[in-house]
This record gives structure tokens, C-alpha cells and sequence, in this order.
């Protein structure tokens, strides 16, 4: 249904994506939860880097919207619930 | 309500002024003093988590990966709906609800049963693997009780097979239990000449909880086939992060586990073959969910994490088992390059990456588990931890007692990161060689004494 009518995204759409998800990524209070999703994103966009015909690239960046608006949803949902006390990797500076 | 507001600052006050004694609830009200008494956490940004007297700073770093896993949130994501909005009863066939509902339960089906290779008709869910493993063992075991009456399972298998095999024992069936060798691989031979024209079930874990050694489940498979025996197997710690094969397994009878691949707790899945069919009891009778095998409300918003969780599973296994094999060689070599006498628990290649059960020589494993407050880790699986005994899994391995005592399991996962990983390998190195330190059986291993020949004089 997507891939017929959707045409393939412009670079500039593609960045623009990969930079939402870091900015929102940040937003997790959750330290494990945030480092999965910038380095997921990351990895992610490496790995398609070389996706060459149309369909499987408006596929991707279809999947990376969904997985956008997850990340939005679930950063509200992790800062209501966080708890007080951070955990220790945030703390310490060995 | 409002001696709740007046206890925190007047405790910290009290506490700053002098230590805590039996005399200052005298200074709170007698409502303040219960409420104070009746937590014994107490979690401030400032001063951290202070509870059953330990005080750390912040939240430990989790290493614990078999004992649970983190909820990811696309799993709680896809659940959240159905905790809000879409509350119906599956089981309801008479409105929106209900079928809503039951398309979610259906769907998730589906996801299950593809990571398995199987088909959605073959995944009943339960409420967990545990539950799973008694329908198995017993539910089998039950239904076939006049012609089958021996079981063969083995020395290393989770506590709820062996206590289902234990109460199977006092009903009067003959049990098997398979040695394991000192890598924690069962002898094929000895599985196949212990086969009996009675034998009615097999049961072999896929993946070992507290060392993480991987079966033979093809050649396994094989020989159930062979001698036309129906195979169970616990893949609750396989599923998700190894590749599961029924077909491939021969199995007849899977327990999964939802809270092992980053899903729900309380939620886990049976497989059950139709071609052959295998039979069991069912264990909850009531009106007949589940094809009769279980009965009972079939929870929505938990199999519906179970079933994201299981497609997640199936997108990220590549990826998470590189990174979870690579996090796992810097742990080992962190900690092999700073200390001696580290000794891994269980067959190195054939195992699950993310597992890794090691023993420290020489240092006594309650404190260094003391010792180690800033990382999550166990000793031992968390079913085993109540009493003193060292695990009976390590034992099977022909591990020494002293050994067995000192044994730290690391789990890595998918949310695992380097940083973790180097911080783990930091406090458990300082940790050990402080303990090392003060051990005069250290000293006297340095000074070229053998210990095992030394004579410990009677008191």
C-alpha cells in the first residue's frame, strides 16, 4: 500500500529522520534504553546505506517513521515513570 | 498524609545530627515513626539507595540477562493499547471488544510461531515456562501413564523439570537422570543406551540458565526419532537468541518464556506438534481456552508483548548475537588479562554468548558478590539462591566445592554496552584482588604450598 504510492525519499528527508531519532533518543531517562536506540540508529542507517532500488529505501524509511513516532511515544512514557536515583554509569566519572 | 512530609526532612536532619538509634522515632509522631518503619528503602538523588544496608549511589549496571530481561519498549508499546483502550476478553464473541481482542491474541500467535518455525495451531500460551514445563512432563507423562512409565532428563535441567520429574518419581515412574560431562554436554551414547521400550518422554534443555551450554538438540532430535520417543525441550533461554528449529530439533513439546526476550513477565508459550500429535493432561481445567490444554482468560496485553517481542527477536537475532559475542570476549579478556586463576564454567564454543558463568580461585563467593553492590550480577541461577548448597548445576559439572562457591554469572544483552562492560570488568578485578589480598590461602598457593595437602586441625 505504501510502496506504490510513495516515491523515494530525498537525502535531506533521510537525514532529517536520523536526526529526530538521535534528538529524541536523548530524551530517554532510561540509560540503557538511550544508548540501544542512538547506537540502533546509527547501525541501523549504516546497514541500508547500500539500498539501491526504490522500493526497499521508501520501505526503510517508512519503518524508520513508525519507529520515530515509537520513540517519541516511549520517551514520555520512560520520564513519568523514572526513577529518582540514577543508575551508576550516569554518576560516577572514573 | 502530612506526617509523610514532616518524616523526610526530620530524619535527614536526625540522621546528619547523629546516627540512627532506637531513640529517634521518640522525636517523629507515632504515625510518622510506623510509616518510616515500614519502608526500609530509601531512595534520594542526593545521598542514593540505601537497602538491607547496603548504600550505592545509583542504580547497579544489570548483568543479570537469564534471570530477566528489560522490557523493551517497542514491546511495551505494542502492549500499552491494550491496558488502556482495547480491554476486552478475547474469550467474547459477542462485541468489538472481544474480537479485537482476539485478533491481537491471534496475530501474536502467528509471531511466536514463526520464530519457531511452527504453526500457529501448535503455540498454546501459558503463564510462563515454568507452567509450560509441568504440562509437559506431567500432562505427557499422565496421559500415556498405562503403556509409558520411564522419563529420561538430565542433571542440569531447571528446577521445575526436576520437580516435576521428583513428583512423577513418587507416583511411581522410573526417572533417568543423564550425567553431563565437565563441559556440560550430555553424552549422546549414554542418552541412547538408556532408552527403553517404556520410555515416554525425553527432556533436555536447549540452552543451560546458569552456564549458557547449548545441547546437541539435532543429534538429540535424532535419536528421539529414531526410537519413535516424543523430545520436550526448555528453550526459554534459546528462544530469540540462538536460531529454534522444531523440525529441524524433532522436538514434540517447547516451553518458551516471554520474560527472557525482552518481553512481559507472567506470559510464556507451549508448542505442541500436531503431525505426529503428541497429547498431554491439561493441568487447568476450567471452559476449555486454549484447545482444552489450558484453561482460563488468555491475558491480551501479555501475550500480545510476547508476540512483539518474539518478531523483534526474530528482526534483531543477527545483529544482537554479534554484538552480544563481542561484548562477551571483552568481558573474558578484560578480566583474564588483569587476574589469575579465572576459570570458566561450562564448554566455551558451544555455548550462548550472552551467558558467562565464571569461577575465581581462591576467593570466597558471597563476598565478592557483597563486594560487587554496583553490578547486578548472580551466583548461581536465581532459583537455587535461598539456600547455602552451591548449585547443583555446577555440580553436575565436577566442579569443586570451593569453585562452585566463587561462580559469578554474567548475562549480556541486547541494551548491554561497552561502557557496562568495562566498568563489570574494573569492579570485579579490584574486588578480587582486594579479597585475594586478605587471603592467606592465596599466600600460601604463592608461596608454591598445595592446598589439597594441607592439614586443617580439628577445633
Amino acid at each position: 500500500m505504501a510502496s506504490a504510492a510513495a516515491k523515494s525519499p530525498t537525502r535531506l528527508e533521510v537525514l532529517s529522520l536520523f536526526r529526530s531519532l538521535l534528538r529524541t533518543a536523548h530524551e530517554f531517562s532510561d540509560y540503557n534504553v538511550r544508548e540501544y536506540t542512538k547506537r540502533r540508529t546509527i547501525d541501523g542507517f549504516q546497514s541500508n546505506r547500500s539500498l539501491s532500488d526504490q522500493q526497499s529505501i521508501s520501505a526503510a524509511y517508512a519503518n524508520g517513521k513508525e519507529q520515530l513516532a515509537i520513540v517519541k511515544r516511549q520517551a514520555v512514557i520512560y520520564s513519568l515513570y523514572a526513577p529518582k536515583v540514577k543508575s551508576i554509569m550516569e554518576l560516577k566519572s572514573v | 498524609m502530612a506526617s509523610k512530609f514532616l518524616a523526610s526532612p526530620i530524619r535527614r536532619f536526625l540522621a546528619k545530627a547523629h546516627r540512627p538509634s532506637a531513640s529517634w522515632p521518640r522525636h517523629l509522631s507515632t504515625a510518622a515513626a510506623a510509616a518510616e518503619a515500614a519502608s526500609s528503602v530509601y531512595e534520594d538523588p542526593d545521598a542514593g539507595i540505601v537497602m538491607k544496608g547496603v548504600r550505592i549511589s545509583g542504580r547497579p549496571l544489570y548483568l543479570d540477562m537469564q534471570a530477566t530481561s528489560p522490557l523493551d519498549p517497542r514491546v511495551l508499546d505494542a502492549m500499552l493499547p491494550f491496558y488502556t483502550a482495547r480491554y476486552g476478553n478475547p474469550h467474547s464473541r459477542t462485541h468489538l471488544y472481544g474480537w479485537e481482542s482476539d485478533l491481537a491474541v491471534e496475530s501474536a500467535r502467528a509471531q511466536v510461531a514463526a520464530l519457531v518455525n511452527a504453526s500457529p495451531k501448535e503455540i498454546v500460551f501459558t503463564s510462563g515456562a515454568t507452567e509450560c514445563n509441568n504440562i509437559s512432563i506431567k500432562g505427557v507423562m499422565h496421559f500415556y501413564r498405562d503403556k509409558k512409565r520411564h522419563v529420561i532428563t538430565t542433571q542440569t535441567e531447571h528446577k521445575c523439570v526436576l520437580d516435576s520429574c521428583r513428583h512423577l518419581q513418587q507416583e511411581g515412574f522410573d526417572i533417568t537422570y543423564l550425567k553431563v560431562g565437565s563441559d556440560g554436554i550430555i553424552d549422546l551414547e549414554q542418552l541412547r543406551s538408556s532408552i527403553r521400550p517404556d520410555t515416554g518422554l525425553v527432556s533436555v534443555m536447549a540452552v543451560n540458565n546458569e552456564i549458557g551450554v547449548i545441547q546437541p538438540m539435532e543429534e538429540i532430535g535424532k535419536i528421539c526419532k529414531e526410537f519413535n520417543v516424543p523430545f520436550h525441550t526448555d528453550a526459554a533461554q534459546a528462544l530469540g537468541k540462538i536460531p529454534v528449529d522444531v523440525d529441524k530439533w524433532n522436538v514434540s513439546l517447547m516451553s518458551l518464556s516471554g520474560h527472557k526476550v525482552y518481553g512481559p513477565k507472567g506470559v510464556g508459550a507451549l508448542y505442541l506438534r500436531r503431525r505426529p500429535r503428541i497429547r498431554v493432561e491439561p493441568q487447568m481445567n476450567g471452559g476449555g481456552q486454549e484447545r482444552g490444554i489450558r484453561s482460563g482468560t488468555v491475558p491480551t496485553p501479555l501475550v500480545v508483548g510476547m508476540g512483539a517481542a518474539c518478531e523483534l527477536a526474530m528482526k534483531e537475532m543477527e545483529y544482537d548475537h554479534k554484538r552480544v559475542s563481542s561484548l562477551q570476549e571483552r568481558l573474558l579478556n578484560g578480566i583474564k588479562e588483569k587476574i589469575d586463576g579465572v576459570v570458566v564454567n561450562g564448554s566455551l564454543e558451544k555455548r550462548y554468548p550472552g551467558n558467562l558463568n565464571i569461577s575465581f580461585a581462591y576467593v570466597e563467593g558471597e563476598s565478592l558478590l557483597m563486594g560487587l553492590k554496583e553490578v547486578a550480577v548472580s551466583s548461581g541461577s536465581a532459583c537455587t539462591s535461598a539456600s547455602l548448597e552451591p548449585s547443583y548445576v555446577l555440580r553436575a559439572l565436577g566442579v569443586e566445592e570451593d569453585m562452585a562457591h566463587t561462580s559469578i554469572r554474567y548475562g549480556i544483552g541486547r541494551f548491554t554496552t561497552e561502557e557496562e562492560i568495562d566498568r563489570a570488568v574494573e569492579l570485579t578485578v579490584k574486588q578480587v584482588e582486594k579479597l585475594r589480598e586478605m587471603s592467606p590461602l592465596y599466600e600460601m598457593v604463592k608461596e608454591g604450598i598445595d592446598i589439597k595437602s594441607i592439614q586443617w586441625a580439628q577445633h
